[in-house]
């Protein structure tokens, strides 16, 4: 964790230094930045509410919901977010929100349908453990470095276009010169963009992590939040029902199994792979019993 | 041919090692999770047509009932609709059915039939519950031959199982017994003749 923010801010001081080096003016571009930043903190909710098409509902629509979040907010002394539901099969959970008191914990319908309640109590205790860490404040913040970096991109391929269809026009010379500071500032950019972006996935997996171990000390039952992502992520459906002995001739056995989720794979992603949470949630499980 | 068969004898040398690991596993199964082994277990061969296999199955019924005695363990064959040969036996203590289950493999080894060999089972029960119906609440631990590992298996009624419980066996042992961790090997034997 402080390792990945170490890094983050030695990006961005070799970027600033680059962007000064050249002269340019990064101050303006950089306030410009940080306001869309903030804009995007201070609305986050609504906008990813938004987005999602999630409703929020009331105890009324949603009784049980609602009892079920509130008896993991009382014994953890948390305070109670509002509660949203999205209407799809996809089986999903997300938090939202900006502080404690903006706080939304969506689940989908889907979710609701094939998870029994222990199961969800640790899906929301897994969203509630996001809330009190405040991930959605540290991932905005370790974004801010890709974001900057992206809209200097975009300058920069604007700026490169003006730059290659400038023939003809003035001097030669000073062409060629801005062509190659603007070639600089793209290949900067991009690099810092996709590094960070590597960075804001190592964190975010890690994060992820943090809420299933959070979840697993508010529940008792880290397998009951492992059975939920198996459920979630279809791995339930990869336990066979075929017996052995039917099986047996096809010769499956010797077959090294294929390399499960490649390197490449990992660093992209935001979310651990759901083989490497379930034997962390078991590994819980073993010590708490 | 000399090193295939060398090769052979060290992988089925394997075999014997990853089911004595049961030896200590078991009583951590018993303390972890309450379950109880039964005492019985099993061992499933393809049969094939021929004198060869009839012989090597007369072997080892000669070889169990002489040690009936020493092991203190009875035992019963049958074949099942798929066509395997079931060595099913009982015994007391689990070092006398890891015996026993080694005792078969080597048997069948020396036979040529090592690759014939599919699975063997161990039974448990479960303490915390109330036993109330003979079979529902047997869990199984299920070695594969050719994976050389175990997996967990808990039939519950129709061709279901309980998986929940399943995953806390592979969190107890999983680093006790060579495990299956690819649960897509996790294959279940319905309808076991324990």
């Amino acid at each position: 964790m402080i390792f990945s923010f170490a890094i983050l801010t030695l990006l961005y001081l070799i970027f600033l230094s680059v962007l000064a080096y050249l002269g340019i003016g990064y101050i303006p571009i950089l306030l410009i930045a940080s306001a869309m930043i903030l804009a995007q903190w201070y609305f986050s909710d609504k906008i990813v509410l938004w987005s999602s098409g999630a409703k929020v509902v009331s105890r009324e629509q949603y009784p049980e919901l609602h009892d079920l979040v509130e008896r993991i907010v009382a014994r953890n002394n948390l305070s109670k977010p509002r509660i949203a539901v999205i209407d799809t099969d996809m089986p999903n959970a997300f938090a939202t929100g900006r502080g404690k008191k903006s706080s939304v914990v969506a689940v989908t319908t889907g979710l609701l349908n094939i998870l029994d309640t222990e199961e969800l109590e640790g899906v929301v205790a897994h969203e509630l453990t996001h809330i009190r860490n405040r991930d959605a404040l540290v991932l905005t913040l370790a974004s801010l470095f890709s974001t900057v970096a992206w809209y200097l991109m975009q300058f920069g391929f604007y700026g490169g276009l003006y730059g290659g269809g400038g023939y003809g026009y003035g001097n030669d010379d000073r062409d060629r010169n801005g062509g190659g500071i603007m070639l600089i500032i793209l290949l900067v950019a991009m690099l810092t963009w996709a590094i960070s972006f590597l960075i804001i996935r190592a964190i975010s997996r890690y994060r992820e992590f943090a809420a299933d171990r959070g979840s697993a000390q508010m529940t008792g039952k880290p397998v009951k939040l492992a059975n939920a992502l198996m459920k979630i992520s279809g791995t339930m459906r990869r336990i066979p029902t075929k017996d052995l002995r039917e099986v047996e001739g096809l010769n499956a056995f010797f077959i090294v199994p294929a390399l499960s989720g490649s390197t490449i794979g990992n660093l992209f992603s935001t979310h651990p792979p759901v083989e490497k949470r379930v034997q962390k949630l078991m590994e819980m499980e073993a010590s708490m019993s | 041919m000399n090193f295939f068969r060398r090769f052979k004898k060290h992988a089925f040398k394997a075999n014997s090692d990853a089911i004595f690991s049961l030896s200590s596993a078991y009583i951590t199964l018993e303390i972890k999770l309450g379950l109880k082994n039964t005492g019985r277990s099993a061992m499933s061969i393809k049969a094939v047509d021929g004198m060869h296999f009839s012989v090597m199955r007369e072997d080892i019924q000669h070889f169990l009932d002489a040690s009936k005695t020493e092991f203190n363990l009875s035992y019963r064959t049958i074949t099942d609709s798929y066509g395997y040969l079931w060595v099913i036996i009982e015994a007391k203590h689990m070092e006398d059915i890891l015996a026993g289950i080694t005792s078969i493999g080597d048997t069948v080894y020396e036979k040529g039939f090592s690759d014939k060999l599919l699975a063997a089972i161990f039974q448990f029960s479960n303490n915390n519950i109330e036993s109330n119906n003979n079979n529902n609440n047997m869990q199984y631990l299920i070695y594969n031959y050719k994976r050389n590992n175990f997996y967990p298996f808990i039939p519950t009624g129709q061709k279901n199982r309980d998986t929940e419980q399943e995953m806390k066996i592979l969190s107890a042992l999983g680093q006790e017994v060579p495990f299956e961790k690819d649960m897509s090997f996790w294959y279940p034997m319905w309808d076991l003749p324990l």
